[in-house]
């Protein structure tokens, strides 16, 4: 980590801030048909379990993502009434979701695998 | 006592201070401007859910009128028009940058010792009135013309009637004239999404 942060200040054209968006931006797909795969959820319950992993900041990030992934197949929705507030969204991943999630995890456990391997020869500073 | 407007959020009613509704409008306006087509329909409705949601659990009994801080709220909530990009197609960016206010010339009613055109002209120019008043008194004095110059400006400048308009001569960024030069389509599609009543009340 202390390394990043060095070169980070060395050339102030590359923000950590930026980077670390980049990193998350890249899971949020992957964490967003993770949570849908466990049960039906409407957009305010995807935020919360997001915002509560610290996934998320804003929630402008995520409603053009649902819209892609909708579009793309993985995932549908149906409408539900509320008791109070308006109805809700309901979304459910398709069976091309399903397996599209199939795929990510192994490709998670890869990445991961992948990041350990390389930090393992690191030695600490 | 504040004007107040009538709205409907995915299909909820809500009422709003005029100030506030100005602020979730132009605030709609730009998140609907960075996507086009289906998308935009499909995202300006989700977000309108989430906003009926937010500002429901806001309003209680003894504020039933939405403010421009709980507007802010929600806003800070869903994050800024810019945040959108990130998650968006990546050609979303180029159009959205295209996208800048215009600033507009009227007369300042509200700052006027004769027709407001130096109250306008000063905060077009960001710099204070009074320069402009000495100006055309200076070019009066000297040249004779300045009171022939300052009554044309008072003809062809219009008036900052409406707030939008004061907002526009300030530069502030509620763009009116964003719908007026918009294509008829999204201006329809603005306005389904924004079913704005004609509905005046009190507030304290």
């Amino acid at each position: 980590m202390s390394r990043i942060t060095s070169t980070a200040k060395k050339a102030p054209a590359m923000k950590i801030e930026n980077s670390k968006a980049q990193m998350k931006k890249g899971v949020l797909e992957y964490c967003i048909l993770a949570i849908i795969s466990r049960k039906d959820c409407y957009v305010s319950e995807i935020i919360h379990e997001l915002k509560e992993a610290k996934m998320i900041v804003v929630e402008g990030t995520l409603y053009p993502l649902l819209t892609r992934l909708k579009n793309a197949g993985l995932l549908s929705y149906r409408w539900e009434e509320s008791r109070q507030g308006p109805p809700r969204k309901y979304y459910t991943l398709t069976e091309t979701g399903t397996k599209y999630l199939d795929e990510m995890d192994e490709s998670w456990k890869e990445l991961v695998e992948a990041v350990e391997w390389i930090n393992q020869k690191r030695t600490p500073h | 006592m504040k004007k107040m407007v009538s709205i409907n959020l995915a299909g909820k009613l809500f009422h709003i201070n005029e100030d506030a509704y100005q602020m979730l409008s132009s605030y709609l306006r730009e998140v609907g401007n960075k996507f086009s087509g289906n998308d935009r329909t499909e995202i300006l409705q989700e977000i309108e859910l989430r906003m009926a949601e937010l500002f429901s659990e806001m309003i209680t009994d003894k504020q039933q009128v939405i403010n421009e801080g709980q507007v802010k709220e929600v806003i800070g909530i869903l994050g800024d028009p810019k945040d959108y990009e990130g998650a968006g197609d990546s050609h979303t960016r180029e159009e959205s940058s295209g996208m800048k206010f215009n600033k507009r010339l009227y007369r300042d009613p509200d700052n006027r010792v004769l027709g407001g055109v130096c109250g306008g002209l000063g905060a077009y120019f960001n710099a204070d009135p009074v320069l402009f008043r000495f100006l055309f008194l200076i070019v009066f004095l000297v040249f004779g013309t300045g009171l022939i110059i300052y009554l044309i400006l008072w003809l062809i400048t219009p008036e900052a009637v409406t707030m939008a308009q004061k907002m526009e001569m300030k530069g502030q960024k509620f763009t009116f004239e964003d719908f007026k030069n918009k294509a008829r389509s999204e201006y329809e599609d603005v306005k389904n999404h924004f079913n704005r009543k004609k509905g005046t009340g009190h507030e304290n």
